[in-house]
């Protein structure tokens, strides 16, 4: 008896939790995509040059990747960061840090010397640097984990989408709710 | 009315109300999520479009200013009389950062010296250690050497970038190296034998590794104002090169 009340107090406080893990999981996420996108805006001719560094796409799309990325990073990262279309937000940057895993596997894979270019700069390595594919490997799959419990537990604390009234069952009433839609 | 009668009847309106204001909420719910995606499209839209013209090229004017070959490999482009301020471009033609800023900027910096406002000293070099880039960039850069009008030097210039082969394979092959030259007018008896013994291979390698060391270069590009290294984000943004170019003359 004494053991099963600890167990439902322990799931109790972890329910609480939960929704502010999901906050600072929005902030880590959003405020590298942002920081990310911010650092290429400004020199679309680099950040062009490092997609075409991976070698991966066409000139064209690559073009338009260069042009489009870093502006849609910050734009989903500010969405994130106000947790606002939470759910969707943190899809659209899981699927966005997966492609990143991908392309920068992919480059280790075929040999390439390049840098990610995930922070600016123009994809080549200075004089003398070595690739780093495993430790931007990591970063970014640390990043999908991320985007992977915001998109299970949206939107979590201090998020406008509860503000708004957006998050369709407001976290701790998700249960309630449930079972009132099912009566 | 039986009292059952009326407690279902109440209940019928509550579920009633309950309904519409679901609905209700349902409709201010779309509406913020249409406007928040509206918003965020555009953003994005406009972002893009924004960096796309933040990248696009100057137009090249059409006379170009006199251009003079000198013995150590560069070429120095300028009006006469006109002695600063110097813009240096430090490139390797097998570098794709080099190509990317040739096709941002390149034009930029040629105008900037048709129009007297700077003069340009290109330094081609080769700063790749391993293979197969090294050995293109030597055959490409050595091929430049052959060419003695600065005119056609500077067309040829451009030619290799425009074909610069990707960094995993063999590229600038001798033959296209000739024919290129043949492309841009260079009619000199001599050119064809010259490009394809590699004449200047040797005499390219040692400028290279004497500017690298001398000239102080932590890569390619690197382009120079009256010895100031200008950074990335200036560089490979035409308006902001032209700008402070422009400044440095004043």
């Amino acid at each position: 008896m004494a053991a099963h009340i600890h167990v439902s107090r322990w799931s109790l406080s972890a329910q609480g939790a939960v929704p502010w893990v999901t906050t600072i999981a929005r902030l880590l996420l959003g405020g590298v995509l942002i920081a990310a996108g911010w650092l290429k805006i400004g020199t679309p001719a680099l950040s062009v040059q490092a997609v075409k560094a991976y070698e991966l796409l066409p000139g064209g799309a690559a073009t338009a990747v260069g042009y489009g990325l870093p502006i849609l990073e910050i734009v989903f990262g500010a969405l994130l960061v106000l947790g606002l279309l939470t759910r969707f937000s943190a899809v659209v940057a899981g699927l966005l840090m997966l492609a990143f895993v991908a392309g920068i596997a992919s480059a280790w894979a075929r040999g390439l010397r390049i840098d990610c270019g995930c922070f600016g700069g123009d994809g080549t390595l200075a004089a003398g640097q070595e690739p780093a594919y495993l430790t931007e490997l990591l970063r970014d799959a640390g990043l999908v984990l991320c985007a992977a419990w915001v998109a299970w537990f949206p939107p979590g604390r201090l998020a406008l989408d509860s503000l708004l009234g957006l998050s369709a069952r407001p976290d701790d009433e998700e249960h309630d709710l449930d079972e009132e839609n099912d009566s | 009315m039986s009292k059952g009668a009326r407690e279902a009847s109440a209940r019928e309106r509550i579920a009633a109300q309950r309904a519409a204001s679901r609905k209700q909420d349902q409709r201010r719910r779309l509406m913020i999520i249409t406007a928040v995606g509206a918003v965020a499209v555009a953003a994005i839209g406009l972002g893009s479009w924004y960096a796309a013209s933040r990248n696009a090229a100057e137009k090249p004017v059409l006379a170009q200013a006199p251009a003079t070959v000198n013995a150590d490999g560069t070429l120095t482009l300028g009006k006469p009389g006109v002695t600063g301020p110097v813009v240096e471009v430090y490139e390797d033609f097998q570098c794709p950062a080099c190509k990317a800023l040739e096709d941002s900027s390149g034009s930029t910096i040629k105008n900037l010296a048709a129009e007297g406002k700077a003069k340009v000293i290109y330094h081609p070099i080769t700063i790749f250690p391993q293979e197969p880039t090294r050995s293109n960039s030597i055959r490409a850069a050595s091929a430049a050497r052959c060419i003695t009008d600065g005119r056609q030097w500077l067309a040829f210039h451009d030619k290799l970038f425009q074909n610069q082969p990707g960094e995993t394979v063999e590229g600038f092959a001798l033959n296209d190296l000739v024919s290129w030259g043949e492309d841009v007018g260079v009619t000199a008896p001599g050119f064809p034998e010259c490009v394809t013994s590699q004449k200047y291979a040797q005499a390219q390698a040692n400028q290279s590794a004497k500017v690298l060391k001398n000239d102080k270069l932590t890569g390619t590009p690197t382009i120079r104002v009256n010895g100031k290294d200008l950074p990335n984000q200036t560089a490979y943004v035409p308006a902001k090169l032209r700008e402070a170019v422009l400044a440095a003359g004043r």
